[in-house]
């Protein structure tokens, strides 16, 4: 399991953009036994608050899987 | 059983480089199945269970007693078996948002929702209504009876129609025998289920009259797929038979053990004495069970098989097939 | 440059409201820029769809480009097919837009070698979910998830769908599809989120040939209409349309499709079926042929149970 730092930037159904503190933009997807909802992504996009995204590597495609979405700092 | 095959030879037009041009469905066919069979041996069990309580009261009341306590494998196992399927299981609750009377599933789970109600009313009027101060739960048990009959007979068929309201060809081809033979198959097993437990009690002659209806309900059984079969065959699809789970699970499994093996031990054994049949007929009511079991996941299996063969989900999408007005 | 039904060449516009935004940079969406992109305004209540002419696909995916880039999907089906420009394959959860390309073979099966001028070996068709008149996806729904819009498109809400699957084995073109790792299904929305904004949706607005046309659905139906006319008399036999009102693609009962295509060779050619149906129309003769089954049985066995009393 890998972490990823940064703020939500794009969000659609439960696909994400996450854009990390080195600049780099990640697309993930919000496992299904994750405990965050879709409808919550984008609350934390509209925030534009810093989250940390406990994630695995999609197969057979080029993005991740969000097991875990922690709020870095509630108000940015 | 009047859906007539319409004769023609086998696709041989053009396809997109042979990929599937359908997904198949994205359920487990063991879970599923599993469930599909459960449904129709729970269902099947309270609706003869009322019916033995009505044909003789006293005679059958040990039968009603055991087709109340299966009916529960519906709501405890079968339900299981549902939720784990889904792909966010933590939503299950989803399901009762709304009916739609267009989804077969819809109506199956509101179907399995008022059968398990009224079956946990029926078991609770054997189980609870002797003791003091709950005695009245035995007339609430016996009003139940009736619902839950109803709803058993719904649960054991409508997954048929809900196999066949999809664009999985093989489902789709026969909903009318398909639906006979899974409610003749979901009779059969209930009362192999039944008989089972008769004979457990030594109730030889009970035992012998489930295994009558069991042998009717399996000559329906083989009428039916006798029609499925043909059907299939006249509109080019042909994963029942030549897949490895047509072969085992349809042939081996429903056909053979399903349906010929207990219709020849059940016969052989009604012919003898009713002590002296015992062991021929458990041998075919615990064949009738799994060959119930494997028809289920044999037709989960083969109509995917179909879905994603292009020839014959695009050979089955031809204009010629269109029902007819 | 846009040739009318009557087969004159046609100078292009600008849309007059073009004028009132001068800038290279906006301040936000320009309201109803549909109307501006594509002549539609978007309004709740009318019936939205694409008009997607294959004679004028150009197989450059841009359309696929421009739905991943818009709805944040991930490059899926990694890899080499090896069978034709497409690498892609097919529809799934994470692509909604699909360029099929199938290279024409000549009359002995072979690929041809010599071709006339300005003439392609290939066709090229790009699919879409059919946002289908009675959307089997929609009415096998258990949930409620799958609705329908107030711009006439068949939507899964992400919030409502349990991922039983039901849908996908509904859908008679193979579209609807489950995505394992967040446990939904996905399809093409129609871009609900852009219409909702007054925009063209991203594959149609993207689309340089304008193979992909968005708009209202009666004014697509005629123009695709008058498009057939026009290429039946340049000499286009094959020229038709799949999936307008009762005709291919939306028969048994599936009325019209939202997407519709217009293609010049059989269906099948597409991996499209010529006769779909409406699988909710099996839901009664299946239900009624069990019971019936149920309830003969159930006298069988009363008159057997009954018999020795």
């Amino acid at each position: 399991m890998q972490t990823l730092e940064g703020i939500v930037t794009v969000v659609q159904e439960g696909r994400f953009l996450l854009t990390t503190d080195d600049g780099r933009t990640q697309l993930l997807v919000l496992s299904y036994a994750a405990a965050a909802e879709p409808a919550q992504l984008a609350a934390l996009q509209r925030a534009q608050s810093r989250v940390r995204v406990a994630c695995t590597p999609a197969p057979d495609q080029i993005g991740w899987v969000a097991r875990r979405v922690d709020l870095l700092d509630a108000a940015a | 059983m009047r859906d007539a095959p319409g004769p023609g030879p086998d696709y041989d037009g053009p396809t997109y480089y042979d990929r599937p041009s359908l997904k198949p469905a994205p359920f487990n066919t063991t879970v599923v199945g599993g469930y599909i069979f459960l449904a129709g041996l729970a269902g099947t069990a309270q609706m003869l269970a009322a019916l033995a309580h009505r044909a003789r009261p006293r005679g059958f009341r040990r039968v009603a007693r055991t087709g109340h306590a299966l009916s529960l494998l519906a709501p405890t196992l079968g339900a299981s078996l549902l939720i784990y399927d889904l792909h966010t299981p933590q939503r299950f609750a989803n399901m009762l948002r709304i009916f739609r009377r267009t989804s077969p599933m819809s109506i199956g789970t509101w179907v399995l929702m008022a059968f398990s109600g009224s079956s946990i009313a029926t078991v609770a009027g054997d189980w609870l209504g002797r003791v003091p101060g709950l005695r009245w739960l035995r007339p609430v048990g016996r009003a139940a009876e009736l619902p839950a009959a109803v709803s058993g007979a719904a649960l054991g068929t409508y997954t048929a129609a809900l196999l066949s309201a999809t664009s999985t060809p093989l489902w789709a081809a026969a909903p009318r025998a398909l639906a006979v033979r899974f409610g003749a198959s979901s009779v059969a097993s209930a009362c192999a289920a039944l008989s089972l437990a008769e004979r457990q009690a030594d109730n030889h002659r009970t035992a012998r009259d489930l295994d009558t209806i069991a042998l009717a309900a399996l000559g329906v059984e083989l009428a039916a797929s006798l029609a499925c079969r043909r059907r299939w065959r006249a509109l080019g699809l042909h994963a029942a038979e030549d897949t490895p789970a047509g072969a085992v699970l349809m042939h081996g499994g429903a056909d053979l053990v399903g349906t010929a093996v207990p219709m020849t031990l059940h016969a052989a054994a009604l012919a003898a004495p009713p002590a002296a049949s015992r062991r021929g007929s458990a041998l075919g009511s615990l064949a009738i069970l799994a060959g119930s079991l494997c028809l289920r996941i044999g037709v989960l299996e083969t109509g995917d098989a179909t879905a994603l063969r292009p020839r014959e989900s695009l050979g089955f999408a031809q204009p010629k097939n269109l029902p007819r007005r | 440059m846009p040739v009318t039904a009557e087969g004159s060449v046609q100078t292009v516009h600008v849309h007059p409201r073009a004028r009132d935004y001068p800038g290279s940079f906006l301040d936000g969406v320009i309201p109803q820029e549909a109307e501006l992109t594509c002549g539609t305004r978007i309004e709740p209540g009318k019936s939205y769809g694409f008009f997607t002419d294959t004679t004028l696909c150009i197989g450059c995916k841009a359309c696929e480009v421009a739905c991943k880039e818009w709805n944040a999907l991930p490059a899926d089906q990694i890899g080499f097919t090896g069978m034709s420009y497409d690498n892609t394959g097919g529809l799934s959860a994470n692509t909604w837009r699909h360029v099929a390309f199938i290279e024409k073979r000549g009359p002995t099966g072979t690929r041809q070698t010599d071709q006339a001028a300005f003439q392609s070996g290939w066709l090229m068709m790009s699919d879409v979910c059919k946002h289908c008149h009675n959307a089997p996806c929609l009415e096998a729904c258990p949930t409620g998830a799958l609705f329908r819009t107030e711009f006439d498109t068949v939507v899964v809400q992400q919030d409502i769908c349990n991922g039983c699957g039901y849908c996908v084995p509904a859908c008679p073109f193979g579209v609807v599809d489950l995505n394992p790792l967040d446990g939904k299904a996905h399809k093409c929305t129609l871009c609900y989120d852009r219409l909702k904004g007054g925009l063209e949706p991203a594959c149609a607005k993207a689309c340089p040939t304008d193979s992909i046309q968005f708009g209202e659905v009666p004014v697509l139906q005629a123009r695709a209409e008058a498009r057939v006319e026009q290429l039946q008399q340049l000499g286009v036999a094959g020229a038709h349309l799949y999936g307008a009102p009762e005709g291919e693609g939306a028969t048994g009962g599936l009325g019209h499709l939202n997407a519709f295509f217009l293609l010049t060779e059989r269906p099948e050619t597409y991996g499209l079926p010529p006769a779909p149906t409406r699988p909710a129309n099996r839901v009664a003769p299946g239900l009624l042929a069990g019971l019936a089954t149920m309830a003969g049985l159930a006298v069988t066995a009363l008159a057997l149970l009954g018999g020795r009393r």
